[in-house]
């Protein structure tokens, strides 16, 4: 057990590194010169230079490297060459909004999948089952910003119920946070919601034919106790698999509901920072979003074996 | 989805709508302020947008109308974010836009018509021989963080331009030999040589009054003597201003000004809808402007931009070295068309890179080179010229995709063949076409005010080298008021005919408020969004 975790633990680091590597050459190959940029169209190519010197860019590829990943192993990402504030508090107040939507959209898009697949699973040679299966896969079908366009068209600018984007910090009002918060998590969590009731359905189908079930029903338990009893558990573990990649995806999708909705999370961030080529802040987000699927894998792994007794040994 | 439509706007020249690529972070403090506007019902009706969510289908229509107590808050959405709040070392217009006026004051002001108007200076003279300006200044005025304004601030912020500015211009102040401090109210500005358009520069960010006390964190706390100071800032997301209570001049009616900074013009124009925001300055996208014209809730303000669209030809290289086919292009071009196309027809013909705002204004020059391919065709059988193929790279900003995609159906038609690239603005399109000087053709906006000097540099990416025309520019700066502005007209008609570009039109300023909104500035004759105009 101890060298399964050093062993994840070392691949884990490696990835990093290898991550961290790969990141910074992308990007040192990106046309585009941050010191123009910072300066405009009226500075002359001289004073184009002499700003390249004072952010550090003329140095050596190895130089900037080792200076950039040398201080974040410190915990140190350095000072953006644009808004010259630290980056470390920039990424992490932003993550901790692209977290907030990722999360509740999870949540949103469970609430949703889990009852809408048991039913459609148990229902399924029924009208209305089929009938809600196939709701599901137009859900599947939309896109998450169409969806989001969609949603602020009817309940921001025609009913005006709710605002059309922009960001509260629940610290700051919380009603006015919840407020801002629902259009963006239903647009981000529903095609996630269908993607995830699909594979519910499915998992449920096929436990409904495993021989333990029939044993249940056997001792004399009804359809849906021995779905709920046996069933539901067996039926998590493809679920869980599914639900632990969708989150890496979502914190992707959240670059486009963020950018939909006007929300100052990772992803907007991101995309900020390379239009302005602010490399140092570039590097240091990826590298935040590549540690944090990793984790995301590690914790998924993690509860399989919660889930499912029968990983425990095999891990 | 892509991004890159973003309606970043380069500095000073090329902004289109300032630009967005000062996008900056976001930070999880990110707030927005909410008006008092439309949020009555919202608790009451979560539960229902919750159920209603998955059958959006059916919906019915109706607004609900803006409702609220008249009060002094005010959200205005603007397309291009700052990166931070510095413009001393940081270009692009959206600092400026933001701070000019409002946070930091200068001697004098532009006036939205396009005047110099006094601001810090009461009044001011100047000697015969246009070589000595004597400023009164206002007493008794206070930067935010208490420190007094005197000439001493005049002298210490206007010397400091020329070694610690390396953005939006300091080489504007070139022409000043000396300045002192006479008293505490008055300050002597003296001359190297007569400048007709330094006091216009000192109307912009170089001529920001500073205090010695308050340098330490320009890039996020700005101090001035304007009568809003900076309460927040969160890069990407919003600037919040609050009204100066210690103002020498008439406070604002505006209290509190919320500038939230979007990244898209749909997301920006639904935010007005519904009722985020009171009002956009400078919409971007004009096919958004006409569901504003028929709705009572709201007006739509059009004024004069100082934006020149221009298709620029690279005067140094091979293909347009030779006048003859630069006409060409410009009688292949059915500049009305273009307009149309890219701005759903607003704009105004201008044919130079002169708007109507600026005293050597010609309209006539509209008309130079009306469209007419048969013509285009005969220019390039005279210079000798066939399959012609020119690379044409553009921003990858909405109008220029648009219009340069009109351009080249039209080049084709007599015979030139445009290669179009759409890079990404402004990163690539600077070190490309700004820098390289690697381009045939581009198409951009120039959206600095009096910036047609600096296009016809020879070392400007426009490549035109006339040294008649520079001479004409510096003689007419230095020349009496009439001549000054008949040597810039001069100059600017002799640049049309040789073609140094083509100026496709001027942008229009369009802005989208409330309809109980009052004193919205129209025109954008400077880089400053000035709030303290602007009432209900």
């Amino acid at each position: 057990m101890v060298f399964v975790v050093l062993r994840r633990l070392g691949v884990f680091a490696t990835t990093v590194v290898v991550a961290s590597v790969v990141t910074f050459l992308m990007l040192s190959i990106l046309p585009g010169n941050a010191a123009r940029i910072a300066l405009g169209v009226q500075a002359t190519e001289a004073d184009v230079a002499a700003q390249a010197t004072a952010m550090g860019l003329d140095r050596p590829a190895i130089v900037r490297y080792l200076d950039w990943f040398g201080h974040v192993l410190i915990g140190d990402f350095g000072t953006s060459t644009v808004s010259r504030q630290a980056i470390g508090p920039e990424i992490t107040d932003s993550l901790g909004i692209t977290v907030i939507l990722v999360l509740t959209s999870v949540v949103l898009a469970l609430l949703f999948a889990i009852p809408f697949g048991i039913l459609t699973a148990v229902r399924q040679r029924k009208l209305d089952g089929a009938i809600l299966s196939g709701i599901s896969q137009i859900g599947v079908a939309v896109p998450g910003f169409l969806a989001g366009m969609l949603l602020v068209t009817v309940f921001a600018v025609t009913l005006r119920w709710l605002p059309a984007g922009g960001w509260v910090d629940p610290g700051e009002n919380f009603g006015e946070f919840t407020l801002h918060l629902i259009l963006p998590a239903i647009a981000l969590g529903s095609v996630q919601g269908a993607v995830l009731s699909r594979y519910v359905r499915s998992s449920v189908l096929e436990v409904m034919r495993e021989d333990f079930i029939r044993t249940a029903r056997a001792k004399g338990l009804g359809a849906g106790r021995a779905l709920f009893r046996h069933g539901l558990r067996n039926a998590a573990v493809p679920v869980m698999t599914v639900l632990g990649l969708q989150i890496a995806t979502l914190l992707v999708g959240a670059v486009v509901i963020e950018r939909v909705f006007s929300i100052p999370g990772l992803g907007s961030l991101l995309l900020d920072k390379v239009a302005l080529r602010d490399l140092p802040a570039v590097q240091g987000i990826v590298l935040v979003l590549v540690v944090f699927v990793l984790a995301l894998n590690f914790l998924v792994d993690v509860a399989f074996t919660l889930i499912d007794p029968r990983l425990r040994s095999a891990a | 989805m892509w991004f890159t439509g973003k309606h970043s706007t380069f500095p000073r020249y090329f902004s289109q709508y300032f630009w967005p690529t000062f996008a900056g972070p976001a930070q999880a403090e990110g707030h927005v302020r909410m008006t008092a506007h439309t949020r009555r019902s919202r608790f009451a009706s979560i539960a229902t947008v919750m159920v209603a969510s998955l059958a959006l289908v059916g919906c019915s229509s109706g607004s609900t109308t803006a409702e609220g107590e008249p009060d002094t808050s005010l959200t205005v959405g603007l397309l291009a974010t700052p990166g931070n709040l510095d413009y001393t070392t940081t270009a692009g217009a959206a600092i400026p836009q933001a701070l000019l006026y409002n946070v930091y004051e200068g001697l004098v002001k532009l006036n939205n018509d396009g005047t110099i108007i006094p601001l810090l200076a009461k009044s001011w003279t100047t000697s015969d021989d246009g070589l000595v300006y004597d400023f009164l200044l206002h007493d008794g005025v206070t930067f935010s963080d208490g420190s007094p304004f005197t000439a001493e601030s005049v002298k210490f912020s206007l010397e400091r331009v020329k070694d610690n500015w390396t953005a939006n211009g300091p080489a504007y102040l070139d022409p000043i030999a000396s300045i002192e401090a006479v008293s505490d109210t008055e300050a002597r500005i003296t001359l190297s040589k007569p400048s007709n358009s330094w006091l216009f520069n000192m109307s912009g960010p170089v001529g920001t009054m500073f205090t010695e006390s308050a340098l330490a964190d320009l890039a996020t706390a700005p101090v001035g003597t304007g009568p809003y100071t900076v309460s927040s800032f969160k890069t990407g997301d919003s600037l919040v201003l609050a009204a100066n209570a210690e103002y020498w001049g008439e406070v604002p009616y505006m209290t509190d000004v919320t500038l939230r900074y979007f990244t898209d013009a749909t997301a920006q124009t639904n935010a007005l809808l519904s009722g985020d925001i009171n009002l956009i300055s400078g919409i971007s996208q004009f096919q958004l402007v006409d569901q504003f014209k028929s709705n009572t809730d709201f007006q739509v303000l059009e004024g004069a931009s100082t934006g020149e669209v221009t298709l620029s030809m690279n005067n140094a290289s091979d293909a347009f070295s030779d006048v003859r086919v630069r006409q060409a292009v410009m009688y292949a071009v059915d500049r009305q068309a273009v307009m149309d196309t890219a701005n759903s027809g607003y704009g105004l013909l201008i044919g130079s890179m002169v708007p109507p705002t600026d005293p050597w204004y010609d309209e006539s020059l509209a008309d130079l080179y009306p469209y007419d391919p048969d013509r285009a065709t005969e220019l390039l059988a005279e210079a000798g010229v066939s399959d012609l193929t020119v690379a044409f790279k553009i921003p990858n900003l909405p109008y220029a995709v648009a219009g340069a995609q009109v351009v080249k159906d039209q080049l084709a038609k007599v015979g030139i063949t445009a290669d179009v690239t759409a890079l990404e603005f402004p990163a690539v399109w600077l070190d490309d076409v700004f820098s390289s000087h690697d381009y045939d053709m581009s198409l951009i906006m120039h959206s600095e005010p009096r910036d047609v000097n600096a296009f016809a540099a020879p070392t400007y990416y426009a490549g035109y080298d006339s040294p008649s025309v520079m001479a004409k520019f510096a003689e007419a700066d230095a020349a009496d008021a009439t001549t000054y502005i008949e040597l810039m007209k001069e100059a600017t008609t002799t640049m049309a005919e040789e073609a140094a570009a083509d100026w496709l039109y001027l942008q229009p300023a369009i802005s989208l408020a409330d309809a109980d909104l009052l004193g919205v500035p129209k025109n954008t004759p400077s880089l400053a969004l000035d709030l303290s105009t602007i009432a209900r």
